[in-house]
């Protein structure tokens, strides 16, 4: 309310950040574990004296580059950039809270670049103790990024006791922070081993080499899915209430978390019985059978994590549609369009007549022509409920949700829709200004599909 | 009528989590370590494959040279940018988030237009490798990023002169709204600073790609004929030459755009002091490449324009914030903000900062001791070859 609201038709604005954020995690996640196994494998790669596997990590870690060093660093920015557009209260109060924490990751971060370019562009030109502490130096520092980045990500779903004193370090050690940092250092070995399953499978040709990449990967991955599940079940133990509600209500969600278990559950075994007891049976269908899998677990975790912590984007502080908790009661008094700045700022330019003593008067609203009232019914929309709904079509569109609702039905739901979904944020804005709401939703909501037999007659018009 | 001020929302609760002389002296320091390697791929990029074109064969080596390390200097440079935009976040979040929202659209299509321009950098620089050879898509994902760096560089003058353009708001805003909320396509293509900015940018990353030629030639380029290193130096100062005209020329444009009381305040006391140096400032880089063309030089020489040319990247830094902050004055005071000072994250930050700079450090001192040494004896790992040769 401090900003003004993007309006992105369609998809809704934080929509783009799920899609950023998904397009980034399969990469991110494997500049880390990824690292790890580069880190690991040269070293045994050295010791053995085993010129063809230094030869094939080397065409790795070019893979590794091209990927993480370009992909991976840009949309990680392109995150910054979304937050920054689609949930900006929330973004600000997270900078103001972790400044300090984001430097520190970008410390870790740029020690990560540079490492990993020397790693790559010295390769026959370090002695092989200097080049493998380059290596170990990019793993410890893109494994920390991992952990400051959690820290932060973590608190957005629980920030613990942070609210009662608003200290850094107990907002950063939030309790998600185990859980997660566990869940995630999992996640990125798993993930690594998939990727290189799928670069040596499409690369690698020599059957020793084939099955030795194949045998030495298979631990890690074992580890990391053991680690993911142990995240896992820490994640749900740590879970504000209202977030386990959503997770047990929501099919959609209880579904997916199912599915990421058992799919974490069937790679292992799969990776237990195929790579790590038979090395050999890696097929290139079976790697790629193998990546998808990993990247449907690891997308649908991501998206599972976001989505229980409706209707906070910070958990208790930052509500989705980006006013602050502390600020309802009072929005509820002298209305939403008085106290967000871009919306009393349009209701000051377009209807000057509701403006008594600099402020806009609720008790004017309903004065207005029926067609103005709907209008300023939109703006109400736009800037408390298109953070999760999209209007006529769309993501959750609110006409999906309303066909043949009457007028008293979408008031008793704009009044109270915490009442109706827990994980709804409040109502915040004055009754003459939720009955505007009412009109505009009332104004685009379908009739009853027709043609259905309810058994008595009638269809359902 | 409404007020522009109007638009700008309340302190965050929270206060700022260090003074603003912190938080500003890092914004221009990250700018200024951004801006070197930015404006080799802002004007670097084209200025290299102009060169490629021609056909000569000094002209090809050069270009060859800039653009194979064109990925590594994209890479630092958009780390780099990190930095400034955090720094932005924490102390003008009032402004910086209402500007990018107002043109949402283009400002999100930034990382994706870099993407593309960072793959297409790549892509040619492949071409310039173990005679791999220029085929069409090489040279076309060249000029694509060329032109997309362009694009990019004009989106964020865009960007950043909203951000201070609050007086074009309120119009930009009812303009292009869906019952008050943004579209998010309103560029800033009414302030008359803009394309002038742009152009001075252009101006001045032309200068820096100039100093980098300089630089390339005096230390890294003693295994190249000396006749190319002669013909480089010669192009080095041309090239100052030509971007410190045309960086002379749109600056005198961008302060003409200026309202006089900004012009007057800018102008002013010890503020005229600093636009002064920072307009006369690239006069040393170009005596110093002038002395190089004509004697040579030395390695300290190249040393010396890269230490100059650097100063005059802080100094246009430092001016442009303190402009900055003048244009913002009649808005919002970004100094007074409140602070909630984060001392043990501060200090930690500032403990890890210098650790990080030290194990770069170490790092750069091992590759250099490499460099020099050369390959290590008995160790040849040309990947691709010796993997799929063994495949029999």
């Amino acid at each position: 309310m401090h900003y003004p609201w993007w309006h992105v038709p369609f998809l809704t604005a934080p929509m783009l950040i799920a899609l950023v954020s998904v397009l980034h995690v399969v990469v991110s996640h494997y500049a880390v574990g990824g690292g790890l196994f580069l880190a690991v494998e040269t070293r045994h790669a050295y010791r053995t004296g085993n010129e063809r596997y230094l030869a094939y990590l080397k065409e790795h870690a070019w893979f590794f580059i091209l990927l993480t060093v370009v992909y991976g660093a840009i949309t990680g920015v392109g995150i910054w950039w979304t937050i920054g557009l689609a949930s900006p209260l929330a973004t600000e109060a997270l900078i103001h809270i972790f400044v300090f924490g984001w430097a520190m990751e970008y410390v870790f971060f740029i020690v990560e670049v540079t490492s990993a370019l020397i790693f790559y562009y010295y390769w026959e030109r370090l002695d092989p103790w200097t080049h493998q502490a380059v290596a170990w130096i990019y793993a410890f520092s893109a494994w920390m990024s991992l952990v400051m980045i959690t820290g932060i990500t973590a608190f957005m779903l629980n920030p613990g006791s942070w609210p009662s004193g608003h200290g850094f370090w107990t907002g950063f050690f939030n309790p998600q922070f185990l859980p997660q940092v566990l869940a995630r250092t999992g996640g990125s070995l798993l993930l690594a081993t998939l990727y290189v399953y799928l670069h040596a499978a499409l690369t690698v040709k020599p059957p020793s080499l084939y099955r030795l990449i194949e045998s030495r990967s298979a631990w890690p991955a074992l580890l990391g899915a053991v680690l993911v599940v142990a995240g896992g079940l820490g994640w749900y133990v740590a879970l504000p209430p209202s977030a386990r509600a959503a997770l047990a209500d929501a099919s959609v969600l209880n579904v997916l978390t199912v599915l990421v278990f058992a799919c974490t559950v069937v790679v292992f075994v799969m990776l237990y019985l195929g790579p790590y007891r038979n090395p050999g049976w890696l097929s290139p269908g079976f790697a790629i059978l193998f990546f998808a899998s990993g990247l449907a677990a690891i997308t649908t975790g991501e998206y599972i994590r976001e989505a229980v912590r409706k209707p906070y984007i910070l958990y208790n502080v930052v509500l989705g549609n980006q006013i602050l908790a502390e600020e309802i009661p009072e929005l509820r008094r002298s209305g939403y369009l008085e106290g967000g700045t871009w919306t009393k700022a349009f209701v000051a330019a377009r209807y000057p007549q509701v403006i008594s003593a600099s402020k806009v008067d609720s008790a004017k609203l309903l004065s207005l022509p029926e067609n103005d009232q709907i209008h300023l019914g939109q703006t109400l929309f736009q800037y408390h409920c298109s953070d999760c709904h999209a209007a006529v079509v769309g993501y959750s569109a609110i006409t999906q949700l309303t066909h043949g609702w009457t007028a008293e039905m979408i008031r008793r739901v704009v009044e109270h829709p915490e009442k109706v979904a827990f994980f709804m944020p409040p109502w915040a804005g004055t009754t003459e200004e939720a009955e505007l709401l009412t009109k505009y939703l009332a104004s685009i909501a379908p009739p009853h599909p027709p043609g259905m037999n309810y058994g008595d007659g009638r269809t359902g018009q | 009528m409404m007020e522009p001020a109007q638009l700008i929302g309340p302190s965050s609760a929270l206060g700022a989590p260090a003074p603003y002389w912190f938080l500003v002296f890092f914004k221009v320091l990250g700018f200024t370590l951004h801006t070197a390697p930015m404006h080799l791929w802002f004007a670097g990029t084209i200025v290299a494959l102009l060169l490629g074109r021609s056909g000569a064969g000094h002209a090809q080596l050069l270009s060859a040279r800039l653009l194979r390390r064109m990925p590594i200097v994209i890479a630092y440079g958009v780390n780099f940018g990190i930095v400034p935009l955090l720094f932005t976040q924490v102390a003008y979040y009032k402004v910086f988030y209402p500007a990018t929202i107002l043109m949402a659209w283009p400002w999100f299509s930034i990382f994706v237009l870099l993407t593309l321009a960072y793959y297409g950098v790549y892509i040619y620089a492949a071409g310039l490798h173990n005679g791999a050879g220029m085929t069409r898509l090489r040279n076309a994902g060249g000029w694509m990023a060329a032109v997309l760096f362009l694009t990019i560089g004009f989106l964020f003058s865009n960007a950043f002169s909203l951000m201070v353009n609050v007086a074009a708001w309120p119009q930009l805003w009812l303009a292009s709204s869906v019952a008050g909320a943004s579209v998010g396509t309103a560029l800033n293509l009414g302030d008359p600073t803009l394309w002038p900015r742009w152009l001075m940018m252009f101006g001045l990353a032309l200068t820096t790609t100039a100093a980098y030629v300089g630089i390339d030639t005096g230390l890294f380029a003693g295994g190249e004929p000396a006749a190319y290193r002669q013909w480089a130096r010669s192009l080095a100062l041309k090239l100052y030459s030509f971007g410190l005209l045309w960086f002379g020329c749109a600056g005198l444009a961008y302060v003409a755009t200026w309202p006089v009381e900004l012009r007057d305040a800018a102008f002013g006391g010890w503020r005229a002091v600093l636009m002064v140096v920072t307009a006369v400032a690239p006069g040393l880089p170009w005596l110093l490449l002038l002395r190089q063309s004509r004697s040579a030089g030395g390695r300290a020489l190249a040393w010396t324009i890269g230490v100059t040319q650097f100063g005059v990247l802080a100094l246009n830094a430092v001016s442009r914030q303190v402009v900055q902050n003048l244009q913002l004055r009649g808005f919002v005071d970004v100094t007074s903000e409140p602070v909630t000072l984060q001392w043990s994250p501060l200090l930690s930050f500032l403990g890890l900062f210098v650790a990080g700079v030290a194990v770069m450090a170490w790092m750069l001192s091992r590759v250099i001791a490499a460099a020099r040494r050369g390959p290590v004896p008995g160790r040849s790992a040309e990947p691709g070859p010796e993997v799929r040769a063994s495949a029999g």
